[in-house]
This record gives C-alpha cells, structure tokens and sequence, in this order.
C-alpha cells in the first residue's frame, strides 16, 4: 500500500490519498493520469490491468485502487 | 412525430401513460416495447426492419456468449490446474469471433445508410486526382432513424457481456425495449445495461409525483427549444448558407448563436427525453452538466453529450491506449524518456482514434472530421502545456485558483468551442474556412446593426436575453447542486402551480413558431 501512496503522490501531489474517497467522480484523477497510474502499476505490481476494471469503482480511493492490485495479483 | 411535437406531449405520451397504468406491473415493460415500436414506426416506416435486425443480432450474440461462459464455469469446476488455462482461452477465443461478427454486421448497416456516400465520394475524387476515369456512383437513401444512437448502445452491451459484465438477457422483449425505448431512440442519451436495467423494467406504476417531475422537465426542455433555439434559427440559417454577403461580426455572432441554438436544442430535447422516462420511474443519465461554466477542452467535453463521451473513453480510449501495441510503443519511450512522456504519447494515440470516429460519428463530411480533429488537437496541446502554463503562472504569482482566472479559463474555452462550431455547422469545410477568413479581416462594429435585420428585432434579443438569463440562474443552481425541482416541489400549492403555469404560457406567448419563423429540426436526429 505504501509503494501505490507513493506513485500516487508523485503523479498528483496536491491529493491526499489516504483521505480522497472520489478521486475519479471527484475529478482528481483524469484519463491521462489514469494512463500513467496504470503504467506504474503494472511495472510496481507485476499485473496487467484489462480495460475492463478501468471503471470509477475501482480508481475512486487509494484503498480501492490497492483491492484491485490484489485481486489481479491473485487470479 | 418529434419530441417536440404535440402530438407526442400532449397525445403519445399520456395515452401509453393511461395504457402503461392499466396493465399489472409484470406486463408494463412490454407495454412500453410495444409504444417504443409504435412510435419508431412513424418515424423510419419500414426502416425498423433494420432495428430489429440489430436487436436480434444483439440478443442472439449475447446469448450465446453467456452460454459459453456458463460452460465454461462448469468446466473449470472439473479440470485439472494446468487445464483452466487452455479452456479459458479456447471459450474466450471463441467469444471474441462472436463478438467481432456482430459489431461487424452491425457497423456494416451504419457504414451503408451514413458513409457509404462519403467515402464513395472520397473515392471518387482519389480516382480524379489519380487520372483514372472511373466514376462510382452515390447511392443515397434514408437512414432509419437513431441509427448512430442504437449502434453505439449495441456494442456496448455486446461488450459487456463479453468482459462478463453481467449475464445476457433472456427475455427478447426485454433487449428489444432497452435498444428501441422511444425517449432516447431519436437523439439519446446513450445509455448502458447495467445502468438503466435496474428501472426499465421495474415497471412501477406512474404516480403523480413522477408525472408532474417528468412534466416539469419536459416544460423547460420545450422552453429552451421553441423560445430560444427556434428563435435563432432564421439568423443562424441565413448567415451560415449566404455568409459572402455579411460582415464578419455577424458571422462571429452566427457562430455564437450557433452554439447557443445547438445547446438549447440537444440538452432541450433531452429535457424531454430524461422527463419522459421519468414520468414511468425510469432514471436516464444526464447528458449536459453545465458544459459552459469548462476551464478547458477537455473539461467541456466531460460536460457536454457526456454519454457519447463515456462510451468513446470506455470503448475506445482506454482499449487503444492499453492495446499490445500502443503498450510496445510507450514502453520503449518510456525507457527512454520517461513516464510523463509515455503517458503522453499514449493519450495521444487513443485521443486521435477517438476524435477520428467522434468526428466521423457526428457526420460523413470534412467539416465533421476537422471538427473532431480541432478538439483532438486542443485537447493534446491542453495536456503538452499544462506543467508550462503552472508555471508560468507561479512565475507571474496568478493565482490558479482565483475566481478572475477561473472567468478567464471559461471565456477562452468558450471562445475555442464558438469556433468548433462554426467549422461543425458550415455546409463544407471550405465554407467554414471562408467564414473565419471574414471573422478575421472583415470585423467591424459598425455593422452592428446588420444583427437587426436578418431575423430578428429588437424584442427578439430583449426576450433572447431574458431567456438566457433564466437558463444562466437554472445552471449556476444546478451547479451549486440545488434541486430547483425538489424547491418548486416544497413550496404551496398556489405558488407551484403559479410557476407551472407562468413556463407553459411563457412557451405559448413567446415561443417562436408561427409565421416568420422555421423551428430547429432535430439536429442530433441527422447524425
């Protein structure tokens, strides 16, 4: 978890990750910084990320972002 | 029979009302397929066979998918670990065929009836460019009505049920109503399975507060469209098809009025589309959010037709940018020249293939696709400059977060969307360049009152700006997320129905129809 709050920081630093519970409704998070997030993830975690779990539920909070990467690493 | 009609408000809509409320709550959503065929049918006539070709395609594919995946489940349950691999690949190849072929035979009815005659066109004049003295012929034929709109949604749901969104409908009728439910046919908005599922079929009984919701909504979407938008029609239309013989501040305010008529006519009719879906306790999603109080381009495109938006991010954007690829090119940038760049070059690439089919979505025609890539552009330069405009700004101490730069911010992006819609409306991409050539050198204040002799006089503008004024306080409340409609809701009885009453005689005094005028056709119908 602390690994993701770091590449989020860097990505977006005026965001307080451990708080925001809206940053894709909430506009913090755009397409284009997703496209980066994802980028990191997939090079931190070892995972590939389907365009299908790109949906607002699961990039909404760090907390949610971090269930993702462990349900991918998972399967 | 438009959703502007009257035979639609005040005849369609309450008999299938009366019709809907009469039947069990079981047999509403048939009730509600059957007046969604009955209404396509006076719009596109035999048309419909291709919608229903579409359906059945659709519901036969899904099917089908489903079935598989539910084989599937059976068969992992039984197979040896080093086997679930091998039959996940084998049923998902599978799928992928059934998939391909049905968007394929679906887009291949879109390709006929909207660019067929396009890109015949092109080839032609290829051909002509080429010497070769052949001469295809353009066919042209009507298309069936909403055939942009349901395509769309088609793939969607396809799409859906391949990733395993959810389960395929059984029942036929049901798909049948989701793609054909008569409010969003004509224009949208283009709304998702999952998202509208959970209402349309409930079936719930129309209650008076959800008529009188509906009714309301639908009131504001007929004030926007027959007191605004059909009031500019006559200036718009005669500057746009003979701008040689006008100044270039008349052009530039065409351009202006342009965009306030297509604003009023597309978030009206979906005023009247979201209103009526409601009167049955069905939530359609919203496809305007204010789009002219954006920052920027980018931001205006998160607010204006949002559902074309959504589905273009979620079924091409983020699919191209994450495709093996793309992912091989930014990759190796990457390693190069780090993330920032990478993620740029691969925004790009998806951007470019989004505003492609955006543009060519919108219309077979140049002028559509340099439309498309206007806003690609302003869009990828918004992104390239972003980290060079904060700092400039932190150099100059401007505060980014004041509200004189956030005037600022709006102003130009309002600006930049005037001029996409001038290239958006102008019969030919030629034209258009020839209206901001006279913008830019032809501009004078004097021909001020040129703007009173082509359709409209002085009270026009004077209720023109009453109007606009009206919409401007509905926005900024809608903005501050206050529930007018909840408020008006809340108050006396004497006082609401007061307001009901000034709206709909308001439409009826100052709408503008009868002679002298030419009402909007449905723009959005067209594309």
């Amino acid at each position: 978890m602390e690994k993701l709050l770091e590449i989020l920081e860097e990505l977006q630093p005026d965001v307080d990750f451990e708080k925001c519970e809206n940053l894709v409704d909430g506009r913090y998070l755009d397409s284009l910084t997703i496209l980066s997030l994802i980028s990191e993830i997939e090079d931190a975690f070892d995972v590939q990320i389907p365009t299908v779990e790109i949906i607002p539920a699961n990039f909404n909070s760090a907390k949610k972002i971090w269930e993702l990467i462990e349900r991918l690493q998972e399967e | 029979m438009s959703y502007f009609d009257i035979l639609y408000f005040l005849v369609f809509v309450p008999i299938v009302v009366i019709v809907y409320n009469i039947f069990p709550k079981k047999i509403r959503p048939l009730i509600l397929c059957i007046a969604s065929l009955v209404f396509y049918l006076f719009y596109s006539k035999f048309l419909i066979v291709f919608l229903l070709l579409s359906i059945l395609s659709i519901y036969l594919s899904g099917r089908w998918m489903s079935s598989l995946d539910k084989k599937k489940e059976m068969a992992l349950e039984q197979a040896k670990k080093e086997e679930k691999k091998e039959i996940k690949e084998k049923v998902q190849k599978k799928k992928r065929w059934i998939l391909l072929g049905t968007i394929l035979f679906n887009v291949a009815f879109l390709f006929f009836f909207k660019y067929l005659g396009f890109f015949t066109r092109v080839t032609n004049q290829l051909l002509q460019v080429a010497h070769v003295d052949v001469c295809f012929k353009i066919i042209k034929c009507a298309a069936p009505i909403g055939i942009s709109f349901y395509t769309l949604q088609a793939i969607s749901y396809l799409v859906d049920v391949y990733h395993e969104k959810f389960v395929a409908e059984k029942k036929f009728f049901k798909v049948m109503l989701y793609l054909s439910f008569f409010p969003t046919i004509v224009e949208g908005p283009i709304t998702r399975f999952q998202e509208v599922s959970s209402t349309i079929y409930e079936g719930v009984r129309v209650s008076y507060h959800n008529f009188c919701f509906g009714y309301q909504r639908i009131l504001l979407g007929l004030f926007k469209k027959i007191v605004i938008a059909d009031r500019l029609n006559i200036f718009v239309k005669s500057t746009f098809d003979n701008f040689s013989i006008y100044s270039g501040m008349t052009l530039a305010c065409s351009a202006i009025f342009y965009t306030i008529l297509l604003y009023m006519e597309f978030s009206g009719t979906m005023d009247v589309v979201i209103g009526t879906a409601e009167i049955f306790g069905i939530q359609l999603p919203e496809n305007f959010r204010q789009p002219f109080f954006s920052k920027n381009i980018s931001e205006f495109w998160s607010r204006w037709h949002i559902t074309l938006g959504t589905w273009f991010k979620d079924y091409v954007f983020y699919p191209v940018s994450l495709s093996k690829p793309v992912k091989k090119i930014t990759t190796f940038i990457k390693q190069k020249k780090g993330i920032r760049l990478s993620s740029l070059v691969m925004g790009a690439i998806a951007l470019f293939a989004v505003w492609s089919l955006n543009g060519l979505w919108h219309g077979a025609g140049y002028h559509f696709l340099f439309f498309g890539y206007y806003h690609f552009t302003l869009i990828l330069l918004g992104n390239i400059f972003e980290p060079t405009i904060a700092k400039i700004c932190e150099k100059l101490k401007i505060d980014r977060k004041k509200k004189g730069y956030h005037a600022f911010q709006i102003v130009k992006t309002s600006i930049l969307v005037f001029i996409g819609e001038l290239f958006f409306r102008a019969n030919t991409l030629h034209e258009g360049f020839g209206m901001m050539k006279k913008i830019l050198t032809d501009f004078s204040w004097k021909d001020f009152g040129e703007l009173f002799t082509i359709g409209l006089d002085i009270k026009d503008y004077f209720l023109l700006g009453i109007s606009l004024l009206v919409i401007l306080g509905i926005s900024i409340l809608r903005e501050k997320k206050v529930s007018i409609r909840e408020k008006i809701a809340s108050k006396p009885i004497y006082l609401r129905w007061s307001i009901y009453y000034l709206l709909i005689l308001a439409i009826i005094i100052f709408g503008a129809y009868g002679t002298g005028y030419v009402p909007v056709a449905p723009i959005y119908a067209d594309f």
